[in-house]
C-alpha cells in the first residue's frame, strides 16, 4: 500500500482573473521508505504539494491519502492529530528553542502531546544517537554547528515515529558540507530506518541523494528518475534536466 | 516610525530630491516587493522633516522636466539621525492580532479554534513559499544583505509556524481554563483621600 497517494490533486490560489494554478490535476504515488526528491522551477507548486501531502492545507479539488486514510474527509481535529503523530516536518531553519537543551528540544513535542517527561527523553535521546549526537545530547543550540543543529531539529521530527518525514528545503542554510551530510542522513533514514522522506529542494546536488526524483512544472509531474541500487543520481544530469523545464 | 528617519539617513549619505530617496529607498530594502512606498509618502514626510527643521532645501536642479527640490540635513537632522542609530529597534511580539482572535474564537458561540489555527498555518505557509521563491533568485556573492534579510523573514515564519504546532498540540487544555476576565473594579467615583 502507498504511504502517499495523490489523485487529481488541484490547489489554486485566489479567485476569477486572479487565480493561480499551483497543482493542476496531479497524480503521484509513493512507497513506505522511499526517499523522493521534488524539484522544478520556482512556482511549479512543489511546496504547495508537500503541504498538502502534510495536510497543511486544503486542496481545491482531488484527494490526497496518507498512510491509507483520505485527509479530505477528516475533521480538523482528527487532521490536526494525524499530523501530529503521522507525519515529521523539517525546516530551513532549525527554530530550536535557545534554552532548552538538544535532548529536551527533541522530547518537546511528546511531553505536549502528553508523554511523560523521562519516556520522552529517553526516547529523545535514542533518536538523538541514531543520528550520531550522542555527545551532544546536553548541549545548547548556540553550542552547536548548523548542521547538528539542523540534525537535532530532524530528530525531533522523528520522535513521535512518523512513517512519512517532510523537508522543505532542509539545507537552504547550510554550507555545502553540512548540506551533502544531511542529505545522507535523510537517505539513512529511508533505506536503514524505513521512514519515507519527501524534500523539496531546488539543490541538485542534494536531490541527487534521494532514490526517487520528481520533477514538476505548472502543477504537474514533466519527469521522473529513479535508482535501482544504492547509488546517487547523476547530479549533471539533474542539472539538465532542470535547464530544460525552464 | 522609520521612514522619516530613513530619509534622514538616505540624505545624510548624499543630498538628493524626492523621486531619488523613493527609488533610493526602494533599493535599500530590497525592492518594492519587500517594503512598498509610494513617492507621495516620499514626499509628504519630507515637508514634515522640513517643518520640523530636521532637512533643508539645498538648491533646485532642472534638467528640462519640472523643477527637483535637492534636500539635506541640518545638524539638528544629524542629532535625530545619530539618536535613531543609538537606539534598539524592538518588535512587540506580544501585541498579536493572530492571537486575539484565537482568543475569541474560543469564546464566541460559533467560533473555530481550530480552523483559525488552520487558516492561519497555510497563509504562512504562502507567504513562506513566496519568500523561499525570492531567496533562491537573489545571488548570494553579489546580494549577501537581501540574502540575510530574507532569512530573517523565513525565519519568523518558520518560529510562527512551529508556534502555532505547540498551540495546536495544547488547545484542548487552553480551552479548559477560564477566559481571562478583567478584575473586578468598584462601581461608583473612587474615593478621595482620607475617604473610606
Amino acid at each position: 500500500m502507498s504511504i502517499v497517494k495523490t489523485e487529481q490533486l488541484t490547489k489554486v490560489y485566489g479567485e476569477g482573473a486572479t487565480a493561480v494554478t499551483a497543482l493542476n490535476h496531479l497524480n503521484l504515488d509513493i512507497q513506505p521508505g522511499e526517499f523522493v526528491a521534488v524539484m522544478g522551477p520556482s512556482g511549479c507548486g512543489k511546496s504547495t504539494l508537500l503541504h498538502l501531502v502534510g495536510g497543511l492545507d486544503q486542496p481545491t479539488s482531488g484527494r490526497v491519502t496518507l498512510d491509507g486514510q483520505d485527509l479530505s474527509g477528516m475533521k480538523d481535529d482528527d487532521l490536526a492529530r494525524m499530523r501530529r503523530r503521522r507525519v515529521g516536518l523539517v525546516f530551513q531553519f532549525f527554530n530550536l528553542i535557545p534554552v532548552l537543551t538538544a535532548v529536551e528540544n527533541v522530547a518537546l513535542p511528546l511531553i505536549l502531546d502528553g508523554t511523560k517527561q523521562s519516556e520522552a527523553e529517553q526516547r529523545a535521546e535514542s533518536w538523538l544517537t541514531r543520528i550520531g549526537l550522542s555527545d551532544r545530547m546536553a548541549h545548547r543550540p548556540d553550542q552547536l554547528s548548523g548542521g547538528q543543529q539542523q540534525r537535532v531539529a530532524i530528530a525531533r521530527a522523528l520522535v513521535a515515529e512518523p512513517p512519512l518525514l517532510l523537508a522543505d528545503e532542509p539545507t537552504g542554510n547550510l554550507d555545502s558540507r553540512a548540506a551533502d551530510e544531511i542529505a545522507v542522513l535523510l537517505r539513512q533514514i529511508s533505506e536503514e530506518w524505513q521512514r519515507t522522506v519527501l524534500m523539496v529542494t531546488h539543490d541538485p546536488r542534494i536531490a541527487a541523494h534521494a532514490g526517487r526524483i520528481v520533477f514538476l512544472k505548472d502543477g504537474l509531474v514533466v519527469d521522473e528518475t529513479r535508482l535501482s541500487s544504492n547509488g546517487r543520481h547523476e547530479e549533471q544530469q539533474v542539472r539538465q534536466k532542470l535547464e530544460v523545464m525552464s | 516610525m522609520s521612514v522619516p528617519n530613513a530619509l534622514l539617513g538616505l540624505l545624510a549619505h548624499r543630498p538628493r530630491h524626492g523621486y531619488e530617496l523613493h527609488d533610493a529607498f526602494e533599493a535599500m530594502v530590497g525592492g518594492e516587493e519587500n517594503w512598498d512606498i509610494k513617492p507621495a509618502q516620499i514626499y509628504t514626510t519630507l515637508a514634515r522633516l522640513e517643518k520640523k527643521g530636521l532637512v533643508v532645501e539645498e538648491g533646485v536642479e532642472q534638467d528640462g522636466g519640472p523643477e527637483k527640490h535637492i534636500y539635506t540635513l541640518t545638524d539638528a537632522g544629524w542629532a535625530e539621525l545619530r539618536a535613531w542609530f543609538s537606539q534598539p529597534v524592538f518588535s512587540d511580539h506580544r501585541r498579536d492580532e493572530f492571537f486575539l482572535k484565537l482568543m475569541l474564537s474560543l469564546v464566541v458561540e460559533d467560533g473555530d479554534p481550530r480552523r483559525v489555527i488552520y487558516v492561519q498555518r497555510a497563509g504562512l505557509y504562502q507567504q513562506l513559499h513566496a519568500i523561499t521563491a525570492q531567496r533562491i533568485r537573489v545571488d548570494p556573492k553579489l546580494e549577501l544583505a537581501y540574502v540575510l534579510l530574507l532569512d530573517q523573514a523565513v525565519m519568523h515564519l518558520e518560529a510562527d509556524l512551529r508556534w502555532l504546532e505547540m498551540v495546536e498540540a495544547r488547545l484542548d487544555e487552553i480551552s479548559r481554563q477560564p477566559i481571562p476576565q478583567p478584575a473586578d473594579r468598584p462601581r461608583g467615583r473612587p474615593p478621595k483621600n482620607g475617604e473610606g
